[in-house]
C-alpha cells in the first residue's frame, strides 16, 4: 500500500519535468522578509495637473505644463492640498507623471485594463495575462497569495449585483481567469479570518472545507495509484494541488495566533449591512492591513472606487448619494462643485494610505518596520480624465526605503507621449517586476500608435532602477 | 533498376534478421551504423566530419552521448532532411528500419526523450510524411489508452448536463451562447493555428481553483432551489440579485435531503448520491463510491445540517478529476495485434465529442447499448448518420464573437467549421491591434462590448469556410482557391434583393422631387406608395428628415449606377467600416447624411464613390483567391506594424507541406533592422541572408514573400508605403486625414518547395500562382488530411497510423472532395476505434 508521502514522491517524480506547475500553496517566502504590495486604483480618472505641488517655481511649473522630462526633489516644497494626509510621509513619496497606457481599455470602465496593460473589455476572452498584481504575488507566495477588495460599481457598463458580495474583481490570476474580489469589510474579513473566527457559521464552513479537502484528497490519490506510470501525470497535479491546499490551510492554522493577534477589530458600522462609502473604504482598508500584517498575504488590490459605484459619506454632502459620472461631467451635487467632491474624496483616499502607511511604519521587522519592504500604489483605473485617451496615468508611490527603487521623495515627470524616452505603463510594472526578481522583458501589450514616434517601448524605466 | 531493388530487399532482409538476433542493445549500434553507412558516410565519418557529426564510430560513444545523439539523427532521417537531395537517398522501408532500430535502443536504454517529443503537436510533422502516404507500408494502428482532458466547449456542455436543462433553456445555454453567471471555465486552448486540442492537457492546480469556485456556485444554486422547493421563485431573496437564476430540473432526493430532519436516513443520502453521480459522471457510484460519499454526507449533516450535507457532497462529485476527463480505455478480447477496442458506451462519446462538443444523443447510446457499435462499418454508420443530423450538433461557431454588433454564425456542425479555422488561424486577426490611423481610420480594434473590425472579418471568413464545408464538394481546394467572399452580407440574398427593389422603386419614383427642400410635402404626397414599400420602415409623415437622408443615400447610389448597401448608414450602432481591407470601396460613414430628425440637406459632403454592394453573395472579389487572401488570414499572419512574411511562410510551409521549421536558437534574437530606403522584404531578405539563418529561413521566405502584395491590414496593394517620418509627404490629423509616405513597389517574386512534385516546385511570381500550385499537389492535401487527424483523434500520428492516413485520403478523392468523407473515414478507422494494450508494441509491419 501506498502511503500519502510515498505518492506524492511518485507524483513528483513523474511530473517535474512539466513547466507550469501553479504556484498555488507554494512554500511562502522561500526565506527572507517578503517584499509587499498595494495596488489602490479608483475611477473617473486622475488630472494630472492636480498632482503637481504649488510650490514648484515659474520654470518647473513651464516644464510642467509643456510636459517635458522633470524631476524635483519634494523636500521643502509643499504638496497639493488634497495629499496633505501624506506630508509626514514625504521622504516615502513618489508623485510619478508621463505615463501612457493607451494599450489599455480607457475611459468610462476599464475592468483589467490599467493592471494588466491590455485592452479589457469584462469579457474573459479579452483577460490576455494575469495582472501586474498577481506577477508580483507569484514572485513573493503567501497562505492565500493575494487579496482583492472592492468598493463595486451597481451601475455603469459593469455592474455587480451586490456592494456586499463576493464577484468578479478587477485583477485577473492568468489568461482568461478573473479573479474575485469581496465587495464588504464583512465578507472580506469572514473569509480571510475564518480559521480563527468565534462565529459559529463561519467555523461551521471553515470545517466542513477542510472535511472535503480531505475526502477529495484522498480520492484522488487512490485513484491515481492505479495508474500507469504514462497516465499518472493525468492526475498528479491535481492531487498534488488539493494536498496544496491542504497544506497551505495547515499552514494557516499554525499561524493561529498570529492570525489572532491581527484579526481587525472593527467597529459596528464597517461590518452593517448599510454604510457609507467612505467606511467601506476605511474597513477594508483595515481588513487589507490585518491581511497582510498576519502573513496571509504579501500582495492586495484594492479598488477603492469605480466609476459605476454610488458614492455616500462624502464630507458636506453626506446624506447625497453621488454618481460619479455626473461629477465626471462637473455636475454640482449639494452645492458643492464636482472638482471639489473629486478633491474630497482624492483627500479621503490619501487618509486611508496614510493609515497603511503609519500601521506599517509601527510594527517591526527585520530591524526596521514593515512599511521598509512595502509599495502602495495610488492610481487611475482608466487614465487622465473622465473621458480619458491613455495618455497619462499619474501614480502616487509610497515605498519602504528596502524597496530599492531609485525614486522616493522625489517628484517624476517622464516624457510626454510621442516624446523621446516617453514611458508606458508597461515600462513601470516590467520595472517592478525586474526589480523584485522576475527577468521578464516586458510586461504588458505594446502600444502600436507608439510605433510612428520610433520609441523602444520594451523593457523597465532604467532611471528608476536601484 | 530491378537488381538494385532486389538488392536492397536483401540487404534489409539481412538487416532486419541482425536486429531480430540481437537482442542486446550495442549489437543494435552497429547495426544502426551499418544502416547509415551506404548514404551518410561520405559526410560523417571519423576525418572532418560534417557538423561535427560522426556516424562511423557509434558503438564508441558512451551511453549518454550515444542517448543525446540518436534522437538528432532520428529527427533528420524521418524528417528526410538528412541525406541531402544531393547524397545518395533513403528509400522508404531504409528510413522504417532505421526508426524501428534508433526506438529500440533508446528504449532499451529507457529513454523518453523520442516518445516524450513525439507526442507534442508541434513536432507532429517531424513524421516522414512519404512514409506516411507510401502504398507499402501496412498499419498497426491504435491509440493508446487514454484520459482526454475535456475540451472548454465539451466543459460548459457537462454543466449544461449537470443541470439537466432541457428545451429552449438548453438551445440558449448550448447553441446561443448563453452563459451560467457563476462559472468560469477552467479551461483555455492555445492561440494558435493549427491543432489547439490534444489528449496532452493535465488537470492543475489552476483548474481546481476555478473548479472550487464552480462547484460552489452549482451546488449553492441546487442547495438553494431545493431549500426553497416549492415556494414562488419571484419573491425569494437571493444571495446575489444580479444572479437569479435557478435550476427547473432538480431531483427530488435533493429536496428532500436538503429539507430533511436529523438523523437522516441512508436510503435518502444513497438516492442522493446515486442521482448526483448520474448527473455529474452520467453513471451509476459504485458500492464504494456510495458508502464513502454517504459517510461524508452524513458527517457534514452533522457539522452543518441537512442543507449544508447536500452542499458538501454535490460539491465533491463536482471535484471529481473523471469530471473534467474524457476515458478512452479499450474493453472486451485483445486482438492478433494486441489491440482492444473501446468500450461500447466509450465509443459513443468519443464518435459523439469528435463530431460536436455535445454528449451522445440517445440513438447513439441505444447502438451502444444494444451492440450495434462494434464493427467499422457500425461506427461509420453512425458517423454518417450524425453528420446528416441538421439539428442535433447545430450551434454558434464561436459565441465568443458574440456582442452588441454581431453574433457568431450557426451551421449544423460548427466543430467542423472549428477544424478549419484552427487550421488556418484566422481567428489569431483578433489578437493583432493595430494603429487606426495607418489604415486610414477605417480599422477598429476591439473594445468593450465589441470585437469591431477583426471581430467582423472573422465572423466573414467563418462564413466563406461554413459555406463550403456545408456545400462539402472539393472543400480543401475551394478554401485555398476560391474568389468567392462574404462582405457586410447582414441579410439572406432574398431580403437584400427586396430592399434594393423597393428603394430602387422609391427613388426612381422621388428622384425628380424637391425632396432636398421641401420633404415634408414629397413624404406627404407619396406616403401610401412609400408605406407600401417596407423596407423604408416609414409608416407616416413624422419623419421628413429621413427620406432626406435616404434620397441622398440613394442618390450618391443609385444615382451612379452603384447598388446601395442594405443597411442604411445612420441605423443605430452601424459598425460597417471594413470592406476597404478587401480592396472593397468603403460605404458611407456614419453622420454623412446628418441627423434623421434634421430635415437640412447636407450639401457640402465631398463626393465619393460607394461600394456598388452586391446583394447575391458569396461574390467574387477581385485579387482574392481563398482563405490565404482573406483579410482577416492575412491581419493574424501579419505584426501589430507591418506584414509578416517569415510568419506567412511558416504557416504555408507546416499546414500545406507538411514540413517543420525548428526553433528559433535561444542565442539568436531575430529582429529586423530598421531602414527606411527599403522595403520590408529587402529588410527581411537583408536579416536572413547569413548561412546559419537561410538555414532555416529558405522553407519560409520563399513561400511568405509571394504575398507581400497584401499589406498587414489585408488590403492588396502594387507599392509599399515607407513608414517612416523621413519618408511622410503628407501628414494628416489622424482622423479625418492621414498620413502619406513615399512608396517602393512590392516584389512578390517568390519559391514553391516541397510539394515533392517537381511539376509544381519551382518559382512563383506571386501568391496567386503559389496558391493554384499548392491547391494542385498531394502534398497539400495530404498535410490537410494529417492535420485533421490530430483534430479528430486529439493526437499526433505516427507511422503505424499510414493507413488510417492513406484511407482518409482516399475517401477524400473517391468522393469529390467531400471533407465528411474524410471525418467518416477517420472516425471508423482503426486509430479511432481501438486502444493498445501493450503501448510498446508499435510494430510497423512491411509487405515486402
Amino acid at each position: 500500500m501506498n502511503t500519502r508521502r510515498q505518492f506524492l514522491k511518485r507524483s513528483l517524480v513523474a511530473t517535474s519535468a512539466i513547466a507550469g506547475v501553479p504556484s498555488i500553496g507554494a512554500a511562502s517566502g522561500g526565506g527572507g522578509i517578503p517584499k509587499r504590495f498595494i495596488f489602490l486604483h479608483r475611477g473617473n480618472g486622475l488630472w494630472p495637473k492636480v498632482m503637481v505641488p504649488p510650490s514648484f517655481s515659474k520654470e518647473q511649473l513651464e516644464i510642467e505644463r509643456r510636459k517635458e522630462a522633470l524631476e524635483v526633489d519634494l523636500d521643502g516644497h509643499d504638496l497639493p492640498e488634497w495629499m496633505e494626509p501624506l506630508a509626514e510621509h514625504r521622504d516615502d513619496l513618489t508623485i510619478l507623471q508621463g505615463l501612457s497606457g493607451k494599450m489599455c481599455t480607457v475611459g468610462h470602465h476599464s475592468w483589467c485594463s490599467s493592471l494588466g496593460v491590455f485592452k479589457a473589455n469584462e469579457r474573459l476572452s479579452s483577460i490576455r495575462w494575469a495582472t501586474v498584481d498577481f506577477e508580483l504575488a507569484k514572485l513573493f507566495p503567501s497562505p492565500v497569495g493575494h487579496v482583492e477588495l472592492a468598493c463595486f460599481p451597481l451601475g455603469g457598463g459593469n455592474a455587480r449585483g451586490s456592494l456586499d458580495g463576493i464577484a468578479t474583481g478587477f485583477s485577473a490570476r492568468g489568461p482568461q481567469q478573473p479573479n474575485y474580489a469581496f465587495g464588504s469589510p464583512k465578507a472580506a474579513l469572514n473569509e480571510l479570518f475564518k480559521s480563527v473566527s468565534d462565529d459559529s457559521e463561519t467555523q461551521v464552513k471553515y470545517q466542513l472545507d477542510r472535511q472535503l479537502l480531505s475526502f477529495l484528497g484522498n480520492g484522488e490519490r487512490k485513484l491515481s495509484e492505479t495508474l500507469s506510470q504514462s497516465e499518472l501525470p493525468k492526475l498528479a497535479h491535481y492531487a498534488q494541488s488539493i494536498e496544496s491546499i491542504q497544506g497551505r490551510n495547515e499552514r494557516i492554522d499554525a499561524m493561529g495566533d498570529q492570525i489572532r493577534r491581527h484579526v481587525p477589530e472593527l467597529d459596528a458600522k464597517y461590518l452593517a449591512d448599510e454604510m457609507t462609502t467612505f467606511d467601506r473604504q476605511r474597513g477594508h482598508t483595515e481588513v487589507l492591513l490585518g491581511a497582510l500584517v498576519s502573513g496571509l498575504t504579501n500582495v492586495a488590490a484594492f479598488t477603492v472606487d469605480e466609476l459605476g459605484h454610488r458614492y455616500t459619506g462624502i464630507p458636506g454632502i453626506e446624506g447625497q448619494k453621488v454618481n460619479m459620472h455626473d461629477i465626471g461631467h462637473g455636475k454640482e451635487i449639494g452645492g458643492l462643485t464636482a472638482e471639489e467632491i473629486r478633491k474630497r474624496c482624492r483627500h479621503h483616499h490619501m487618509t486611508l494610505v496614510d493609515t497603511m502607511v503609519r500601521r506599517l511604519k509601527s510594527i517591526p521587522e527585520d530591524g526596521g518596520t514593515m512599511f521598509d519592504n512595502t509599495m502602495i500604489f495610488y492610481f487611475p483605473d482608466g487614465g487622465e480624465t473622465h473621458h480619458s485617451h491613455g495618455t497619462e496615468f499619474p501614480f502616487i508611490v509610497m515605498s519602504g526605503d528596502k524597496v530599492g527603487l531609485e525614486m522616493r521623495r522625489r517628484y517624476i515627470r517622464l516624457p510626454k507621449y510621442g516624446d523621446p524616452g516617453h514611458k508606458t505603463l508597461g515600462n513601470w510594472y516590467t520595472t517592478l517586476l525586474n526589480q523584485f526578481g522576475s527577468s521578464i522583458n516586458h510586461y504588458g501589450a505594446h502600444d502600436v500608435g507608439l510605433q510612428a514616434f520610433g520609441i523602444d517601448q520594451t523593457g523597465p524605466i532604467q532611471s528608476l532602477m536601484s | 533498376m530491378l537488381r538494385m531493388r532486389q538488392a536492397m530487399k536483401w540487404f534489409l532482409v539481412c538487416v532486419i534478421l541482425l536486429i531480430s538476433v540481437n537482442a542486446d542493445a550495442n549489437d543494435d549500434v552497429k547495426t544502426l551504423q551499418l544502416l547509415l553507412g551506404r548514404t551518410c558516410f561520405d559526410c560523417h565519418t571519423e576525418i572532418d566530419p560534417e557538423s561535427g557529426v560522426d556516424l562511423s564510430r557509434l558503438e564508441t560513444l558512451n551511453i549518454d552521448a550515444l542517448m543525446k545523439l540518436l534522437p538528432l539523427i532520428h529527427e533528420q532521417v524521418m524528417t528526410g532532411e538528412m541525406p541531402p537531395s544531393e547524397a545518395n537517398g533513403l528509400e522508404p522501408s531504409e528510413r522504417l528500419v532505421i526508426d524501428k532500430t534508433i526506438r529500440g535502443i533508446l528504449g532499451a536504454n529507457h529513454s523518453e526523450l523520442l516518445d516524450a517529443r513525439s507526442s507534442e503537436m508541434r513536432f507532429a510533422n517531424y513524421v516522414n510524411h512519404e512514409l506516411l502516404f507510401d502504398k507499402t507500408a501496412v498499419a498497426n494502428a491504435a491509440t493508446e489508452k487514454r484520459r482526454w482532458l475535456v475540451s472548454p466547449k465539451i466543459f460548459y456542455e457537462r454543466v449544461i448536463d449537470v443541470f439537466a436543462l432541457e428545451g429552449r433553456e438548453r438551445d440558449n445555454y448550448s447553441k446561443r451562447g448563453q452563459r451560467f453567471y457563476g462559472i468560469t471555465n477552467p479551461f483555455l486552448l492555445p492561440d494558435r493555428s493549427g491543432i489547439r486540442y490534444d489528449d496532452q492537457g493535465l488537470l492543475n492546480g489552476g483548474h481546481l481553483l476555478v473548479m472550487l469556485n464552480n462547484a460552489q456556485w452549482i451546488a449553492g444554486k441546487y442547495v438553494f432551489a431545493a431549500v426553497h422547493d416549492g415556494e414562488n421563485r419571484g419573491s425569494l431573496e437571493y444571495p446575489d440579485p444580479k444572479d437569479r437564476w435557478l435550476p427547473n430540473n432538480i431531483p427530488r432526493s435533493y429536496v428532500e435531503l436538503a429539507n430533511a430532519r436529523i438523523p437522516v436516513g441512508s436510503d435518502l443520502i444513497h438516492q442522493a448520491v446515486t442521482d448526483h453521480f448520474q448527473r455529474v459522471l452520467r453513471r451509476k457510484p459504485n458500492q464504494s463510491e456510495l458508502r464513502l460519499h454517504t459517510e461524508l454526507t452524513q458527517k457534514a449533516i452533522e457539522i452543518g445540517g441537512s442543507a449544508q450535507g447536500l452542499n458538501q457532497l454535490l460539491i465533491s462529485v463536482l471535484l471529481k478529476s473523471e469530471f473534467l476527463y474524457r476515458y478512452e480505455f479499450g474493453d472486451g478480447p485483445i486482438d492478433a495485434l494486441g489491440r482492444q477496442q473501446l468500450s461500447a458506451l466509450e465509443a459513443a462519446d468519443a464518435i459523439s465529442y469528435a463530431i460536436g462538443d455535445q454528449r451522445p444523443d440517445q440513438q447513439l447510446i441505444t447502438a451502444a447499448l444494444q451492440g450495434a457499435l462494434a464493427t467499422r462499418e457500425d461506427y461509420a454508420r453512425e458517423v454518417k448518420r450524425l453528420l446528416n443530423d441538421d439539428v442535433y450538433y447545430r450551434g454558434q461557431i464561436d459565441p465568443s464573437l458574440n456582442g452588441k454588433h454581431y453574433r457568431s454564425n450557426e451551421t449544423s456542425h460548427p466543430k467542423l467549421v472549428r477544424f478549419f479555422r484552427d487550421f488556418f488561424g484566422y481567428p489569431l486577426c483578433l489578437k493583432i491591434f493595430k494603429d487606426s490611423p495607418r489604415s486610414d481610420g477605417y480599422y477598429r480594434n476591439p473594445g468593450r462590448g465589441s470585437l469591431a473590425t477583426p471581430g467582423w472579418l472573422t465572423l466573414e471568413a467563418d462564413r466563406i469556410v461554413t459555406y463550403h464545408v456545408e456545400r462539402d464538394r472539393e472543400v480543401f481546394r475551394n478554401l485555398l482557391t476560391s474568389d468567392q467572399f462574404f462582405v457586410y452580407h447582414d441579410k439572406t440574398n432574398e431580403v437584400g434583393e427586396e430592399i434594393i427593389k423597393e428603394w430602387s422603386e422609391v427613388y426612381e419614383k422621388l428622384k425628380g422631387s424637391d425632396w432636398r427642400n421641401e420633404p415634408e410635402a414629397v413624404l406627404a404626397d407619396n406616403i401610401d406608395f412609400i408605406k407600401l414599400r417596407k423596407a423604408l420602415k416609414t409608416a407616416d409623415t413624422s419623419r421628413p428628415g429621413e427620406l432626406v437622408n435616404y434620397m441622398h443615400y440613394f442618390s450618391e447610389t443609385f444615382g451612379n449606377n452603384r447598388t446601395p448597401f442594405t443597411t442604411i448608414p445612420w441605423a443605430h450602432g452601424y459598425t460597417f467600416h471594413h470592406s476597404p481591407f478587401y480592396g472593397l470601396p468603403p460605404t458611407p460613414s456614419i453622420g454623412r447624411y446628418g441627423s434623421w430628425k434634421s430635415t437640412k440637406f447636407q450639401s457640402g459632403v465631398e463626393p465619393k464613390q460607394f461600394w456598388d454592394y452586391p446583394t447575391q453573395q458569396p461574390f467574387a472579389i477581385e485579387n482574392r483567391k481563398g482563405i490565404l487572401t482573406h483579410p482577416a488570414w492575412l491581419i493574424a499572419h501579419s505584426s501589430n506594424f507591418h506584414t509578416d512574411p517569415i510568419k506567412r511562410g511558416k504557416w504555408i510551409r507546416e499546414k500545406l507541406l507538411a514540413g517543420f521549421v525548428p526553433d528559433v536558437p535561444i542565442t539568436v534574437d531575430a529582429q529586423i533592422p530598421d531602414d527606411p530606403h527599403v522595403t520590408l522584404r529587402e529588410r527581411v531578405e537583408s536579416a536572413t541572408a547569413k548561412q546559419e539563418c537561410w538555414k532555416c529561413h529558405r522553407r519560409m521566405n520563399p513561400l511568405g514573400f509571394a504575398f507581400e502584395a497584401f499589406d498587414d491590414f489585408g488590403r492588396y496593394r502594387l507599392e509599399e508605403p515607407l513608414e517612416s517620418a523621413e519618408n511622410r509627404i503628407a501628414s494628416g490629423d489622424g482622423k479625418t486625414s492621414f498620413d502619406r509616405f513615399k512608396t517602393l513597389p512590392v516584389n512578390t517574386n517568390g519559391t514553391l518547395v516541397g510539394t515533392g512534385d517537381p511539376q509544381l516546385d519551382g518559382p512563383v511570381t506571386d501568391a496567386f500562382e503559389l496558391i493554384d500550385r499548392l491547391a494542385a499537389s498531394d502534398r497539400a492535401r495530404q498535410s490537410m488530411i494529417r492535420y485533421a487527424f490530430r483534430f479528430f483523434l486529439g493526437r499526433n500520428e505516427t507511422l503505424t497510423d499510414a493507413l488510417t492516413l492513406q484511407d482518409a485520403d482516399r475517401a477524400y478523392l473517391e468522393s469529390n472532395g467531400s471533407f465528411n468523407a474524410v471525418v467518416i473515414s477517420l472516425l471508423s478507422s482503426d486509430s479511432f476505434r481501438f486502444r493498445r494494450v501493450d503501448p510498446s508494441d508499435t510494430t510497423v509491419a512491411l509487405k515486402h
